[in-house]
């Protein structure tokens, strides 16, 4: 029992922790700060990004939408996102995934993102509303130093024409998925 | 079953040099190929069992013993799986092959002959390699480390520690075994990347507790909550974000309070809260905050340490906001400017390390709390320091009465000034008037209890440093090895006993049959708890004797490779100092 309660600093979802803390529901933190994240979301919502929890009742886990920004190659499309939020989340980093499919060089194909604050940058300072502004400006800024997805890297600086005719089909993929 | 001769060993290290010296070997159409295709095998219908035993990736012992050539045998041997890539000319592509790419069916294409004409093996790899580097991601992703103990263990008697190092380096065991006598315990802490904080809070709690003061406790707690507005307005965080954090702090304060009377009862609630994972966090975030908005409220007192570009908020986002991630002397002076300061607690950092000395470096903060008797000190928060963890140190009660003149030796004496020199960096401050003056101005001028709300008189108990700190800074560092905070007196007798109460140090070998020695520093325990293995030379199988191809001999740390002998080819598994008097007399 020692052990198990010290395994969970860690970034343990929720369900494998099940009684390793006696008494104390696991994530008890986590949705109280998430509860306070979706009420300051609902008073002060940001243009162009929203979240919410999603719909089973679940609040470890969330969707949420970011609209493309204006003069970028994604002007006019929306993009869905899943926030899923580990047990000591504000202590870890959400895990965040485009469900959308999207052509990005910092997102693979699978919809995982490249983004330090989502990793190893992360502190407990940022929340989900910080995370889809930095997000939404990675649409229009591209680290393209560090590629996830090599040939839209290479097409951002090349061929914008050409970038911009891959992120429609790949975004009409999506929706047609949907 | 085959016995290998001498020769057949011959025969691959010959092979093996070759292939050294042929790094871009291609040797796919030559008939050289060929050669090497019958070789290798002992004929076709070895070919098969051939790639059976490469199936097995790394092939085990196992696999080799079902394998009828001599030649596979060793080709086989997971010792050279690399070199045997270039050994048989034909077996080295085909080798490569598995080796890399794991996809394809061993036996398959072993047993078909057209395995040369294979594409390169560069392009072959790539798709596995793509897919390998996404497994290592996402296991890197996954990754947790195995951590042991509780979060914050059980007072321990500290010889554990002298136990821990017994095998250690002679410094480590030195120190160690003095230790006791100034710490009698400790209590170990995680080492998850927050133990410098986790310590400290600890300690701090732990020190509130221990005072048994309700008042000094209430007092905290208004202290801690009229820092939330700091926080806030100097920190610039909103409310929203650390709210939770200082909350966990604030209660648990509170929790404290209610149960002062009860000294137990207040140590399980304290010992209770910093094991569970959410209010530990809560309350360590809480200290890294605060942290973080004291060097943003005095950002000239500490910019100057700040050794990369990322500047002062660079640094708070990247180091002392991000969790898990390890304190740092920076962030361990501003985490005791905000939060034992201001009551007049007073951290003490042993610091273990191999740093010449017969004793653990001791050095205070704040600053201007080094070299003072422990009498005119407020409380003292332990800790000990083995580069990049952090645990609690308790002083053995003795240590708390000033301690007789001590009698100090020569020797000590040098230490003591060696001491100082691993610290050159602080004390370099206190002994330049210029470089005193600002830092001393710096730490104190902008009064820190001013700043903060709420908080207008210091306790009584931080006054005389301070007045003593700025008065006549220098002189308020005794350089004497007689300054009464350094257990001397303990370290003699300590000497004196060293041999005898070094617990397991193991016993030096009965005998030693061959030049390679061990230290005994350096032995797994498992070995230096029995010594089963010593003097036992056998680890061979039939096949191989004590050739270095046979692997048996991983398990014994007394290995010795067969070596040639012309003058004796007869002569098995010779005790080697023997053999070498015999060719010195030759």
């Amino acid at each position: 029992m020692e052990d198990n309660q010290n395994s969970a600093p860690g970034n343990v979802p929720a369900t494998k922790l099940g009684g390793a803390r006696k008494g104390i529901e696991p994530g008890l933190n986590a949705s109280k700060r998430l509860q306070t994240e979706l009420m300051q979301l609902m008073t002060s919502p940001a243009p162009g990004v929203s979240a919410f929890p999603s719909a089973d009742g679940n609040l470890l886990a969330w969707r949420a939408t970011i609209e493309g920004p204006d003069d970028t190659p994604y002007a006019g499309l929306t993009f869905k996102l899943s926030f899923e939020f580990p047990s000591n989340y504000p202590y870890a980093p959400p895990t965040v995934l485009f469900r959308t499919p999207i052509y990005h060089p910092n997102v693979d194909f699978s919809g995982r993102i490249c983004l330090d604050i989502l990793k190893d940058k992360w502190t407990a300072a940022y929340n989900i509303q910080t995370v889809l502004l930095s997000l939404q400006s990675l649409l229009g800024e591209p680290n393209n130093a560090s590629p996830l997805n090599g040939e839209a890297a290479e097409l951002w600086d090349k061929d914008p024409a050409l970038f911009k005719t891959k992120v429609m089909d790949r975004h009409k993929d999506i929706e047609e998925d949907e | 079953m085959y016995q290998p001769e001498p020769t057949a060993y011959l025969q691959v290290s010959a092979g093996y040099g070759i292939a050294h010296g042929l790094p871009e070997f291609t040797f796919e159409e030559t008939p050289l190929g060929l050669n090497g295709g019958g070789g290798v095998g002992g004929g076709g219908g070895s070919n098969g069992g051939y790639g059976g035993g490469l199936g097995t990736a790394g092939a085990s012992l196992g696999g080799i013993g079902g394998i009828g050539g001599a030649g596979s045998l060793i080709y086989t041997s997971p010792i050279f799986s690399a070199s045997s890539s270039a050994v048989g000319p034909a077996s080295g592509p085909f080798q490569f092959h598995h080796n890399t790419s794991n996809t394809t069916s061993s036996n398959a294409s072993a047993a078909s002959s057209p395995h040369h004409q294979r594409s390169p093996h560069s392009v072959k790899m790539e798709p596995s390699l793509s897919n390998d580097l996404a497994a290592e991601e996402a296991a890197a992703r996954e990754y947790q480390p195995r951590l042991e103990g509780p979060l914050v263990g059980k007072r321990t008697s500290s010889t554990v520690i002298t136990e821990e190092y017994a095998k250690a380096d002679p410094i480590y065991v030195q120190k160690t075994i003095v230790l006791p006598q100034t710490y009698s315990h400790y209590r170990p802490i995680q080492g998850d990347g927050n133990c410098g904080w986790r310590a400290i809070g600890f300690g701090y709690f732990e020190t509130l507790v221990n005072g048994g003061s309700k008042a000094q406790v209430d007092s905290e707690k208004q202290r801690l909550e009229s820092l939330n507005s700091y926080i806030e307005n100097v920190g610039g965080l909103s409310p929203f974000v650390f709210q939770d954090m200082a909350e966990e702090t604030i209660e648990l304060l509170q929790r404290i309070s209610n149960t002062i009377g009860d000294r137990a009862q207040a140590m399980a609630e304290l010992e209770g809260s910093f094991n569970n994972p959410d209010i530990a966090n809560s309350i360590l975030y809480h200290l890294r905050l605060l942290a973080s908005s004291w060097l943003k409220g005095n950002p000239d007192n500490f910019s100057a340490f700040i050794t990369s570009d990322i500047g002062v908020s660079g640094y708070s986002t990247d180091v002392i906001e991000r969790p898990n991630v390890e304190i740092d002397n920076l962030g361990l002076v501003l985490l005791v400017n905000v939060l034992l300061k201001p009551i007049g607690f007073v951290l003490e950092v042993a610091y273990l390390d191999r740093s010449i000395g017969s004793q653990v470096n001791t050095y205070r903060f704040p600053e201007e709390a080094n070299g003072q008797h422990p009498s005119t000190l407020g409380p003292i928060i332990h800790l000990l320091y083995r580069p990049d963890h952090y645990d609690i140190l308790y002083p053995a009660e003795v240590n708390l009465t000033p301690p007789p003149q001590p009698q100090v030796t020569m020797q000590q004496e040098v230490n003591l000034q060696v001491h100082r020199a691993s610290f050159s960096h602080n004390y370099e401050i206190g002994n330049t008037p210029i470089a005193l003056h600002s830092f001393a101005a710096a730490d104190m001028h902008p009064n820190p209890l001013a700043l903060i709300p709420g908080f207008d008189t210091p306790p009584p108990s931080l006054n005389p440093i301070i007045t003593l700190a700025t008065g006549s800074p220098i002189t308020s560092y005794s350089p004497s090895p007689a300054s009464p905070w350094m257990p001397t007196p303990f370290a003699e007798t300590a000497q004196q006993e060293s041999p005898t109460s070094l617990p397991i140090r193991p016993q030096a070998p009965a005998q030693q049959n061959h030049p390679l020695r061990f230290s005994e520093y350096c032995q797994l325990p498992e070995y230096v708890g029995n010594d089963t293995w010593r003097g036992e030379p056998v680890f061979q199988t039939s096949t191989f004797k004590n050739s270095h191809f046979n692997v048996a001999h991983y398990n014994n740390p007394n290995f010795q490779p067969e070596e040639y002998r012309p003058e004796a080819d007869d002569y098995h598994d010779p005790p080697p100092r023997a053999g070498s008097k015999k060719r010195g007399s030759v």
